[in-house]
């Protein structure tokens, strides 16, 4: 198969939410020899790009979306342990702690972002919905992650996101870590005033954001 | 004897009541706390609500149980409460409607409101369909025995899970139900968030046996106008529509709803004259757009009748 062949043919994959069609396309290309950052970088994350943009314009919807990512957590799941072996990909990406703030319970939002994230080559922690504010600072620091999302849909709760920076603040550890944050009610004016590193309307901006703040390419 | 939801709707436009929470939290309801703990709490508070929905014009309030299933009060650790709470707020609104009609303010109906479970189905999630529809046949129960006149389901995000609530509430009750999708403006239409349209939505809970379908928060009363037809197109039964207060502002991480009881009302009028059945609001209304919307209607009844 010529090479942009397997290239359009996984970003087709992503773009169909064909899990197994993206693994099998990736383990050709494993089988193959070709240069998997490329398969990534052509293949994939242009399939995922597509599938952000056509969420964007109205033409996809939410099964779209995390079908779209979950083929791409596929092909990763085989690429990743071969970049592992050849060394020559980084290993896993950067540790990301992500968590609906205490009080909420929707958390659409943030399952997407952490799909998507972890498509794109993050290790990303997950503390699911409702999460105590301390929490985010106890994993961050044990897990020594490198950013933490926070997402917010109710307006009651975004108070939740400037208190996390404070604890991160107090224990010494915003130096180490960056606060990404978003949610329906968050506006970039919001992360401003509360000290965030980050602000993001939706999951395909986060993972941009992400890569900003962490300085990582997948 | 109260006449069915159903009679009411092949008689005049019904008018529906305004938002609930932001009346509770004017009443003193604390941030994070399950607004329908208040049923039991503060059953005066939410009667008052219900009261004055009454007094403004409403046909019809929605119970105090907006998350009422069992999925939602869980999140507070209430759901050994449920069935408590719905019948409680079924009782609430019902005394609201009694005193009313007493004061001869003609027939009024309490709605068993059903919101959404909070979880999500396949494809996005791995709530089990099973599951769902057993706990809104629970709560629908309660709501039926506190004595509500209809069940209400509304704000679904999934027609699937709208169709779980339905379909719960048939296995546990006799009552009347209508069903309300919200729907969020796309470049093409409007949609759901999982891509279902206002028509598919419409005829699938239509065929499913509700007696009404509709639309209701997310888009304001301008947007309601532009999708109305599609729902009054797509099916035989009557159309209910509860638009917001317009699209909010945000001020200090709070949404403020500019839009003007007139306004509304006017946007409500020509929803009637668009076929809508049933006008109701939802975010940013009270009982102030309420009382504009009954003018409006009046309005109306009375040019077609002359």
């Amino acid at each position: 198969m010529e090479i942009k062949e397997l290239f359009r043919k996984q970003a087709q994959s992503v773009l169909d939410g064909d899990a197994k069609a993206a693994a099998a396309l990736a383990g050709d290309a494993v089988g193959a020899g070709v240069d998997l950052k490329a398969c990534i970088d052509e293949g994939y994350v242009a399939g995922i790009h597509e599938v952000g943009r056509l969420w964007e314009e109205g033409e996809y919807f939410l099964p779209d979306l995390m079908q779209g990512a979950d083929a791409m957590k596929a092909a990763m799941d085989v690429i990743r342990p071969e970049l592992l072996k050849t060394g020559k990909g980084a290993a896993s990406g950067p540790k990301v702690v992500i968590g609906t703030i205490e009080g909420d319970i929707h958390d659409i939002g943030k399952t997407l972002v952490s799909t998507f994230l972890e498509a794109n080559g993050f290790s990303v922690i997950d503390l699911g919905r409702d999460v105590a504010v301390e929490k985010f600072a106890d994993t961050a620091a044990a897990e020594e992650a490198k950013l933490v999302c926070l997402s917010a849909l109710l307006t009651t709760t975004m108070p939740g996101h400037a208190k996390v920076i404070e604890i991160l603040k107090e224990r010494g550890l915003k130096s180490m870590v960056s606060v990404l944050v978003g949610g329906a009610p968050v506006t970039a004016g919001f992360a401003d005033e509360i000290g965030a590193d980050g602000f993001a309307p939706n999951a395909v901006e986060a993972v941009a954001v992400a890569r900003r703040l962490t300085g990582f390419e997948s | 004897m109260i006449r069915s939801i159903v009679t009411l709707l092949e008689e005049r436009i019904v008018l529906l009541d305004g938002g609930m929470g932001s009346a509770l939290i004017a009443r003193g309801l604390e941030s994070g706390k399950s607004p329908e703990s208040w049923n039991v709490e503060f059953p005066d508070r939410v009667q008052d609500v219900h009261a004055r929905y009454f007094a403004a014009g409403s046909d019809v309030v929605q119970t105090n149980t907006f998350g009422g299933n069992p999925f939602i009060l869980a999140k507070h650790g209430l759901d050994d409460r449920m069935e408590e709470i719905n019948r409680a707020a079924a009782q609430i609104a019902r005394a609201a409607a009694d005193a009313a009609c007493t004061k001869g303010g003609g027939e009024k109906l309490v709605a068993g409101d059903i919101g959404p479970s909070g979880l999500l189905l396949p494809p996005v999630g791995n709530a089990d369909p099973a599951e769902l529809e057993k706990g809104f046949g629970r709560q629908a129960a309660a709501l039926a025995e506190g004595g509500a006149d209809y069940i209400s389901i509304e704000t679904m995000m999934d027609l699937n899970e709208a169709l779980c609530a339905l379909r719960g509430a048939r296995a546990t009750t006799d009552l009347p139900i209508t069903a309300c999708i919200t729907f969020d403006r796309k470049k093409r239409g409007f949609f759901t968030m999982m891509g279902n349209t206002p028509a598919q939505c419409a005829e699938t809970l239509a065929e499913e046996g509700a007696v009404a379908v509709g639309a209701n928060c997310s888009i304001g009363s301008d947007a309601m106008i532009e999708l109305c037809p599609a729902l009054a197109d797509a099916v035989s039964v009557p159309v209910i529509v509860k638009p917001n207060a317009g699209l909010p502002d945000m001020e200090e991480g709070r949404p403020v709803y500019r839009q003007t009881p007139a306004d509304f009302a006017r946007d409500a009028a020509a929803l009637g004259a668009l076929g809508a059945r049933a006008v109701g609001g939802c975010c940013g209304t009270d009982e102030r757009f309420i009382a504009a919307v009954r003018i409006e209607l009046d309005k109306l009844a009375h040019q077609d009748n002359s």
